[in-house]
């Protein structure tokens, strides 16, 4: 697999579906987060599915489909780099925001700030979707030992910040010709 | 270079962790809800009430990078919250032309 260590020993899969650690390291798995994220998670698995079927609790188990437990720092890398696009993500919903709230009108351009503003939000929301839609991806071609598909996060953003600095120059310019 | 596995921000007697991917994941969890923090923060400049939820949502989210579950739904969580933070955003900007 690209980028793994091949001089680096095998490690021992331990997360999620993985199995379970000793009891001796049962004593220091986190109290307070792991009970939190548990109810949750158990609200959601318990949930009754779209055909009002309850869905099963698997438990650490995973599905029969569902590869293997691959190297634990390709998924906390994964992990990291969906985090980083879901910061990238808030910080487009930030900028909107402060856009339409912080910025003073465009004189001419009434609607100026909001041109600005409601598509960097809307976009927020893509991005962070498109960061959870790519981070499954990736977790399933580690899993089964596939090449990690190509990330479709750079062209959104590119797409995005093209597509912003444009509708900037237009209502500046639409602006300054007022 | 080794790494061990484990939830981010746990020590783990068993191996060293050469590679801290487990400390950095820690950290961009950190960061993460900061980032929730900062959106909170503006937020509550404008409305009271939605900054307030969303800066109630920064522990959460902190707690979420503590465990060990390295799962589709803590992060499934984390989406749908910034999705909900754009939509709360989306109402105070129409809310305050």
């Amino acid at each position: 697999m690209a980028g793994r260590d091949l001089d680096s020993p095998p490690i021992p899969a331990r997360l999620g579906c993985g199995p379970k650690p000793a009891p001796d390291r049962m004593s220091v798995a986190p109290c307070w987060g792991q009970r939190f994220f548990e109810m949750i998670s158990t609200a959601i698995r318990s949930r009754p599915n779209r055909w009002g079927c309850e869905v099963a609790d698997s438990g650490d188990q995973p599905p029969a489909d569902d590869g293997t437990e691959p190297d634990p720092r390709f998924t906390f890398a994964n992990e990291r780099t969906f985090l980083a696009w879901s910061r990238t993500a808030l910080a487009l919903v930030v900028a909107g925001l402060g856009v339409v709230q912080l910025l003073p009108p465009f004189p001419g351009v009434p609607w100026g700030r909001h041109v600005l503003g409601v598509p960097l939000i809307v976009f927020g929301a893509v991005v962070a979707v498109s960061a959870y839609r790519e981070w499954t991806r990736s977790q399933w071609a580690m899993r089964h030992g596939q090449p990690l598909p190509r990330s479709i996060m750079p062209t959104i953003m590119t797409v995005i910040i093209a597509a912003m600095a444009l509708v900037s120059a237009v209502v500046v310019l639409a602006s300054a010709l007022r | 270079m080794t790494a061990t596995p484990g939830p981010p921000g746990q020590p783990d007697p068993g191996q060293p962790d050469r590679g801290l991917a487990r400390e950095r994941t820690s950290l961009a969890w950190t960061r993460t809800a900061i980032s929730f923090a900062a959106v909170g923060g503006v937020v509550l400049k404008r409305e009271v009430i939605p900054g307030l939820i969303l800066l109630a949502v920064v522990p959460a989210i902190w707690l979420l990078g503590r465990v060990a579950h390295t799962g589709p739904e803590k992060l499934k969580l984390v989406t749908a919250t910034i999705v909900a933070v754009a939509l709360v955003a989306l109402g105070v900007v129409f809310i305050h032309r």
